[in-house]
């Protein structure tokens, strides 16, 4: 398929595969993001799960998937993906299954295991150039088990395991570029809140060999802290500040699919966010916000040169 | 010994609300056990929470299944069945619900003659549901009579600090007020029994024979199965699509709504399905030309009830 099937916002599928009745939160950026990329990916699909919120979807015995699922530990999913599809290709090779049915294998987890514990099998995966597809749904921390800090959660955040006056001291990982770094057919940023860059990407994924490595950021009303009505402005303002930068690697090259221009102040991103909050109240932490403002002005600054 | 329950819906507070109430008894010198339990659902879907107090040491453990005093901070939650609200309740036991009807009303209706309470919900602002569990546990403390003011105001002080001044000082004048409202009410709530192992009653597991592995094993051989899953009950307000304002954009709400319960017919209008709709209200906030309203869930269904009669 062209990647043409998606030209304008008529062209995106208005009935939706992904079953509803899951026991996601109300408002959950990383849901929204998900029941698109299924609606491209389709039911020929077997979805290799790693621990997180996302596990809850299938409970026995409900699930929301049309195609396969499989239940993996946290660090594991890439190795799990590598059994199934083994085991397609052995299929394949003894002819018990015919071309037309082979199945998209898709690596489904958060960012605890994609920035942190599963990062080893991941880099494993694409060392042996795995037929697969990643999604990482990234919320920024560890979500299913009350929000503590990941290898995800950007500067100054408050998480559980963070606490302190300025938050989470670290930085947010560059995983782009550190999944980039190993040369995948593909590697992409997108946000359910941007549907038409999402479903350009996830077709081109779709159409591509290899590693397919795909990073949803997904805004999150229980660990971020802010109104589940907010989810989609939440995720735009993380687009239009530049937090998100909405980018593609592919033959090698970088390509940013959507440059915010003008880009908001960050802090209208920061200011929805309770996890944030400490930035505003009861004093306003300039400095901080200052901070987190160079650094994404630094960001956008390199890309321009 | 005290048993009480809480019901409330995930993200309104109930177990921060158990977790005051406990140390507010161990603060008057009782043994506690307090513990919230949810199960894979989330924001919306029904919690319960659980205090034990005793002046003795507690041995029984678990779920409270016999309460002596039960709190539901969400009206809406009485007639769904998962949320177990009415189970194990008999005359002893004294109810707490967070609603604008009447006592008499929910006495009728639940068929209970026991003491019941109501707490007038005061507001329907969604963004001050955060303060629910500290109203309850106001009113909680003076039912039970045992537990003082002063007891109350330094279990809030303890267990919100780490939010800041101003939402503690937030949550204790409400819980102080409701504790106020109560007051021709202190001690109603009567501490149940102690029960021994002996009078213990196992549960009523259903047995299952040994199977091979093929057929016991938990796998799913259907798709889509958690549609038969209503999530549509975690719903506290709806969201209503005014056709005429529809300008049949045709992807914003389907496309945002993170539960994909909106889809659009073959004209380009879009139907939401209230059985699933978690009612985020990202369709209100996002439709383009504010053709989706937002209303209180309990209008409507009374609305729909109207409807049915009529
Ligand atoms: C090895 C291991 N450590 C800890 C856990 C407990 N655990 C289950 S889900 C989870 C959080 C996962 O975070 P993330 O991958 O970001 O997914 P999210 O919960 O945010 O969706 C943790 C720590 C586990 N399942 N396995
Ligand atoms: S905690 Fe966040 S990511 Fe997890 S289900 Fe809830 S909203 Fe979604
Ligand atoms: S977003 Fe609003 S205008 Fe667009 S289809 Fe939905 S209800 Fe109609
Ligand atoms: S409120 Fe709107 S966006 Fe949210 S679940 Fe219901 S239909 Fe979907
Ligand atoms: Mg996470």
């Amino acid at each position: 398929m062209s990647e043409l099937t998606y030209r304008r916002m008529k062209d995106l599928p208005s009935t939706h595969l992904l079953g509803t009745g899951t026991p996601m939160c109300a408002g959950c950026g990383g849901l929204n993001a998900l029941h698109q990329i299924y609606d491209i990916i389709g039911e020929k699909s077997i979805f290799i799960n790693a621990a997180g919120c996302m596990t809850l979807l299938s409970v026995y015995p409900f699930t929301p998937f049309r195609g396969s699922w499989l239940y993996t530990a946290m660090a594991s999913a890439p190795a799990g993906a590598q059994g199934v599809r083994d085991a397609l290709d052995v299929l394949l090779q003894k002819n018990r299954m015919s071309m037309q049915d082979d199945m998209q294998v898709v690596v489904l987890t958060g960012d605890g295991a994609a920035y942190g514990m599963g990062l080893s099998a991941t880099s494993g995966a694409m060392e042996r150039d795995l037929d697969f597809m990643y999604i990482c749904y990234d919320n920024e921390g560890y979500g299913n088990t009350g929000q503590q800090y990941s290898g995800a959660t950007p500067h100054a955040a408050m998480t559980a395991t963070s606490r302190g006056p300025r938050g989470f001291p670290g930085f947010k990982k560059d995983l782009f570029s550190i999944w980039s770094a190993h040369k995948p057919a593909y590697v992409a940023t997108v946000i359910g809140t941007e549907p038409l860059d999402l479903a350009r990407k996830i077709e081109k994924a779709r159409s591509l060999k290899g590693p397919r490595m795909i990073i949803a950021l997904s805004p999150c009303p229980t660990g971020w802290d802010y109104d589940p009505q907010d989810s989609v402005t939440v995720g735009k303002l993380a687009v239009r500040t530049g937090v998100w930068p909405l980018k593609e690697y592919v033959d090698g090259k970088v390509v940013h699919t959507k440059v915010p221009h003008p880009r908001k102040p960050v802090e209208e991103y920061l200011k929805l966010q309770g996890r944030f909050s400490h930035l505003f109240e009861p004093q306003r932490d300039d400095a901080l916000i200052n901070e987190i403002q160079a650094k994404v002005g630094a960001y956008w600054e390199d890309v321009d040169s | 010994m005290y048993r009480i329950r809480f019901h409330g819906r995930g993200g309104q507070g109930m177990k921060t609300a158990s977790r005051i109430l406990g140390t507010a008894f161990f603060l008057q010198g009782y043994e506690v056990q307090d513990a919230p339990r949810y199960g894979a659902e989330r924001r919306g879907a029904p919690i319960f929470a659980y205090v034990r107090a005793s002046k003795d040491p507690i041995n029984e453990r678990g779920i409270i299944s016999q309460p002596d005093l039960v709190i539901v901070a969400d009206d809406s939650l009485v007639p769904v069945p998962g949320a177990g609200v009415i189970s194990g309740i008999d005359a002893h036991t004294v109810l707490l619900i967070n609603s604008d009807e009447d006592p008499d009303t929910w006495k009728q209706r639940l068929n209970f003659n026991g003491s019941l309470f109501t707490l007038p919900v005061e507001t329907e602002a969604r963004a001050e549901l955060r303060f629910i569990g500290a109203t309850c546990t106001g009113a909680a403390a003076r039912l039970l009579g045992v537990i003082s003011r002063d007891a109350l105001t330094q279990a809030i002080r303890q267990e919100l600090a780490e939010l800041g001044d101003a939402i503690v000082e937030e949550n204790l004048s409400r819980a102080l007020s409701a504790f106020g409202l109560m007051e021709a009410h202190a001690g109603t709530v009567n501490a149940g029994s102690v029960v021994s192992a002996h009078d213990y009653q196992r549960p009523q597991w259903v047995d299952l024979p040994f199977d091979q592995a093929r057929i016991s094993a938990p796998a799913i051989h259907a798709a889509a199965t958690s549609i038969a899953v209503k999530t549509g009950l975690w719903r506290t307000m709806r969201p209503l699509i005014d056709y005429e304002h529809c300008n049949r954009c045709w992807w914003v709400c389907s496309t945002f709504c993170p539960d994909g319960a909106i889809n659009v017919d073959d004209e380009g209008y879009p139907h939401i399905d209230y059985d699933h709709c978690k009612g985020c209200m990202v369709c209100v906030a996002q439709c383009p030309p504010h053709a989706i309203a937002s209303i209180p869930e309990q209008d409507a269904q009374a609305a729909d009830n109207e409807e049915a009669r009529a």
